[in-house]
C-alpha cells in the first residue's frame, strides 16, 4: 500500500481563520488506495476543516492538499473529479425521489451515461429498501439518507472518498451497515478519509487512525499497532492532556 | 453542467407547492386584469362614440388606445376632449372609467401586476437559492464535484428564470388570444409589435428581481433573513423611490399650478377685452391686433409653464430612475402610448390644431355663423421616436441593472462560505 501513490495527501497544511483561530496546524497525512484513514478528535480539533481544505471550500493558510497528485488550490475542478464526499447530515432535495437525487449528483460527478437500472443497482448495494427508490427523500429517516449519500459517493466512482462524521446520529444497526459498505469500497481500492468522534468504529474500520488536537495531528497508529494498544485510553489521555498552546 | 443545474431547478420548482400557488395566483391576476381592463376599454369606446365631435365643433379628441388595456398610464387624461375657444383650450372630463373602485385602488392593469406582483414572485424564486442550499447541506455536496461556482450560479438563474418566465408568457399570450376574440378589440400588427416589446421589458424586469433575490441569498446564511431583507428592498424600489423622486423634484423646480395659469389667462383676457373696447371706441385699434396681442402673451405664459413643467418631469424621471422599477414603467407606458411623452406630444398636437383653426373660430364668433372644422387627427409617436426620446435609455438602464446585480451575485457567491 505504501508503495502506491497516495490519492489524498496533506502536506504541511495549516489553516488560520480570520478571527485568529488556528484550526489546522502543519498537518501531514496520506491516504493510499485501499486504505481507510480515520481522523479522531474532539469538536473544534480541525477534522472538518481538514475535509473542507481538501474540497477547496476554504483556502489553506500554508501548505497544500493533493487529490490524485493534483494541487487542490491550483486546480480545484480537476482535483475534485477524483474525490467523492459524504457529509454528516445528508439532507438532499426533499421533493426529489431517491433516484432523482442520485441522477442529479451523478451527472454533476460526470456520470451522464447511467440508466435507471444503474441507479437501482447502487441503491440495492447500500441496502436501501426497493420501495424507497422512487419515494420522495423528505420522508426518509437519517439512516436512509446516509445510505443515499454513500450511493452518491459510490456512483461517482472516484478513487478518493471524504466522509465527515458519516455515522453521527445513526442507530447501531444503520452504523454497522454503513461501515460494511465502507469496507467494500476499501476492498475495491478506494482511498477513504473519514472524520469521526466514534473511537470504536474508527478502530473497527480504520487501517490508520490519527488523533487531532487543536489542529495538530498528535498521534497516528496503524491497525497492527492498535492490536496491542488501547485506542480509547490513548484518545482520552490526549484529550485530557494540557492544551498544546499552553 | 449549467444545464444540469438549470434542469434540477426547473424540476424542483415543478415539484413544489410554492410554484403552483405562485403560478395560479399569477394566472388569476392576469386573467382578472385583462377581463376588468377589457370591460373598461369597451366602456370608454362607447363613451367615445357618444362624445365624438361633429364637424361644426372645434373639439380635439382621440379614441381610446387598445394598449391601455395593458398599461393604462395617462390614458384618461389623453382621451379627454379638448375644446378650442377664443380664450383657451378647455379640457373637458373625457372617457373616464366607469369603475369607481379605480379611484380607491390602483388600476389593476398588466403593468401593475408585473411591476408589483411579478417582481415579488421573482424574489420568491430567488431568495433561497443559495442560503437554502447551504441550510440543507446540498451546496457542499454540489460543490464537492468538479463544478465551478459560476456554472452553478448561471444554472440556478436560468432554471428559475425559465420556471417563472415560461408560465408567465404562456398565461399572458393566452389572455391576449382571448382578448383578440372580441371583435371590438382591434389589435393591429403595430399593436402586436408594441405588445411584444412590453413583454420583452417585463422579462428583463423579472430578470432583475430574480438577480436581486439571488444576490441577497448569497449575502445571507439563512433563507429567513434573506426574505426579510428582500421585502424591505422591494418596498423601497417599488413604492418609495418612485414617489420620493417626484416629491424631491417638486422642491427643486418651481412650477405654477395649472389653476394659477388658467386664472392668469382669464385675467389677461378680461384686461385686453376692456382695453380693446375702449380703443375701439377711440377708433385706435382693431380686434384682430388685440387678439394677436392676447394670444402672443398667453402663448408666452403657456410656453414658460410648459418649459418649467418639462424640467420638473425630466428631473422627477431621472431621480426615480434610481430604481429600475421607474425605468420599466416609463418604457412600458411610452411603448403602449399612454406615457408622459405621449401625453405631451398630444397636447402639442392640440395646440397645433388650435392654431390651424383659430382664424375660423374667431370669424365664427364674430359672424355667429357655424363653421365646419377639419377633424382632429393624432398619430401616436412611432417607436423610433419613443426609443430616441427615452425608451432606449430605459432599456439600457434595465439591462445594466440586470448585469450589475448578476455580477454582484457572482462575486458574492465566489466568496460565499459554503461550510
Amino acid at each position: 500500500m505504501a508503495n502506491q501513490k497516495p490519492i489524498l495527501k496533506a502536506e504541511d497544511l495549516s489553516k488560520r481563520y480570520e478571527d485568529g483561530v488556528l484550526a489546522v496546524d502543519h498537518l501531514n497525512l496520506e491516504v493510499h488506495p485501499g486504505e481507510v484513514y480515520c481522523l479522531l478528535g474532539a469538536n473544534g480539533a480541525g477534522k472538518t476543516t481538514t475535509i473542507n481544505l481538501f474540497l477547496n471550500f476554504i483556502p489553506p493558510t500554508t501548505g497544500t492538499c493533493y487529490i490524485n497528485n493534483i494541487d487542490v488550490t491550483r486546480d480545484p475542478l480537476e482535483a475534485k473529479k477524483y474525490v467523492s464526499f459524504v457529509s454528516e447530515n445528508v439532507m438532499l432535495y426533499g421533493n426529489f425521489t431517491a433516484r432523482q437525487n442520485l441522477d442529479f449528483f451523478a451527472k454533476l460527478g460526470g456520470r451522464t451515461e447511467l440508466t435507471k437500472e444503474d441507479y437501482h443497482q447502487v441503491m440495492r448495494r447500500v441496502s436501501l429498501q426497493e420501495m424507497a427508490f422512487e419515494q420522495r427523500v423528505k420522508n426518509f429517516s437519517k439512516g436512509m439518507r446516509q445510505k443515499l449519500g454513500i450511493s452518491i459517493a459510490i456512483i461517482k466512482n472516484a478513487p478518493g472518498i471524504l466522509l465527515d462524521e458519516p455515522t453521527a446520529g445513526l442507530d447501531p444497526k444503520a452504523a454497522a451497515e454503513f461501515l460494511e459498505i465502507l469496507r467494500e469500497l476499501k476492498n475495491e481500492g478506494k482511498a477513504i478519509l473519514m472524520s469521526t468522534h466514534d473511537i470504536f468504529r474508527a478502530k473497527e474500520i480504520g487501517d490508520r487512525v490519527g488523533i487531532m488536537k487543536e489542529g495538530r495531528l498528535v498521534m497516528e497508529r496503524t491497525r497492527e499497532e492498535l492490536q496491542y494498544e488501547d485506542l480509547v485510553k490513548i484518545y482520552i489521555d490526549y484529550m485530557r492532556s494540557e492544551p498544546l498552546t499552553a | 453542467m449549467t444545464w444540469t443545474i438549470a434542469r434540477k431547478e426547473i424540476v424542483s420548482n415543478l415539484l413544489s407547492y410554492k410554484f403552483f400557488i405562485v403560478i395560479l395566483l399569477t394566472a388569476i391576476l392576469i386573467f382578472t386584469s385583462f377581463f376588468i381592463m377589457h370591460r373598461d376599454y369597451k366602456q370608454r369606446l362607447t363613451d367615445y362614440s357618444l362624445i365624438k365631435p361633429k364637424p361644426i365643433e372645434p373639439i380635439a379628441v382621440i379614441p381610446p388606445n387598445p394598449l391601455s388595456i395593458f398599461s393604462k398610464g395617462l390614458e384618461e387624461l389623453m382621451t379627454r376632449s379638448f375644446e378650442i375657444n377664443v380664450i383657451q383650450i378647455t379640457a373637458r372630463s373625457g372617457m373616464k372609467s366607469g369603475n369607481l373602485l379605480f379611484s380607491y385602488f390602483p388600476v389593476p392593469d398588466f403593468l401593475y401586476i408585473v411591476r408589483v406582483v411579478l417582481s415579488l414572485v421573482a424574489l420568491l424564486f430567488g431568495f433561497d437559492q443559495v442560503s437554502r442550499e447551504k441550510e440543507r447541506g446540498t451546496l457542499k455536496l454540489m460543490l464537492s464535484n468538479s463544478l465551478s461556482r459560476s456554472k452553478t450560479l448561471v444554472g440556478k438563474w436560468i432554471g428559475n428564470y425559465l420556471s417563472l418566465s415560461i408560465p408567465f408568457l404562456l398565461i399572458t399570450l393566452l389572455g391576449i388570444v382571448f382578448l383578440n376574440l372580441d371583435p371590438d378589440i382591434h389589435l393591429s400588427s403595430a399593436h402586436m409589435v408594441r405588445l411584444a416589446l412590453i413583454l420583452f421589458f417585463s422579462l428583463i424586469y423579472i430578470g432583475f428581481f430574480l438577480s436581486l433575490g439571488i444576490l441577497i441569498s448569497t449575502l445571507t446564511k439563512r433563507a429567513a433573513a434573506s426574505i426579510v431583507i428582500l421585502l424591505f428592498i422591494w418596498a423601497i424600489l417599488v413604492f418609495i423611490i418612485p414617489n420620493l423622486g417626484t416629491l424631491l423634484a417638486r422642491q427643486m423646480v418651481d412650477v405654477p399650478s395649472v389653476k394659477a395659469l388658467s386664472e392668469k389667462r382669464q385675467q389677461t383676457w378680461t384686461k385686453e377685452v376692456l382695453l380693446g373696447e375702449e380703443d375701439r371706441r377711440k377708433g385706435e385699434s382693431s380686434w384682430d391686433t388685440r387678439y394677436k396681442n392676447i394670444y402672443s402673451e398667453m402663448d408666452k405664459k403657456e410656453e414658460d409653464f410648459r418649459n418649467k413643467f418639462n424640467s420638473l418631469v425630466k428631473l422627477s424621471k431621472n431621480i426615480n430612475r434610481i430604481s429600475p422599477v421607474a425605468s420599466f414603467v416609463y418604457a412600458v407606458t411610452d411603448i403602449a402610448g399612454t406615457g408622459i411623452g405621449e401625453e405631451s406630444s398630444l397636447k402639442m398636437a392640440v395646440v397645433s390644431y388650435r392654431n390651424s383653426i383659430f382664424s375660423d373660430v374667431i370669424s365664427a364668433l364674430r359672424s355667429r355663423v357655424k363653421k365646419e372644422y377639419p377633424a382632429f387627427a393624432y398619430r401616436h409617436r412611432p417607436l423610433s421616436q419613443i426609443f430616441a426620446e427615452g425608451a432606449l435609455f430605459d432599456t439600457a438602464w434595465l439591462v445594466f441593472f440586470n448585469i450589475l446585480f448578476f455580477a454582484l451575485s457572482y462575486f458574492a457567491f465566489v466568496k460565499y462560505d459554503v461550510r
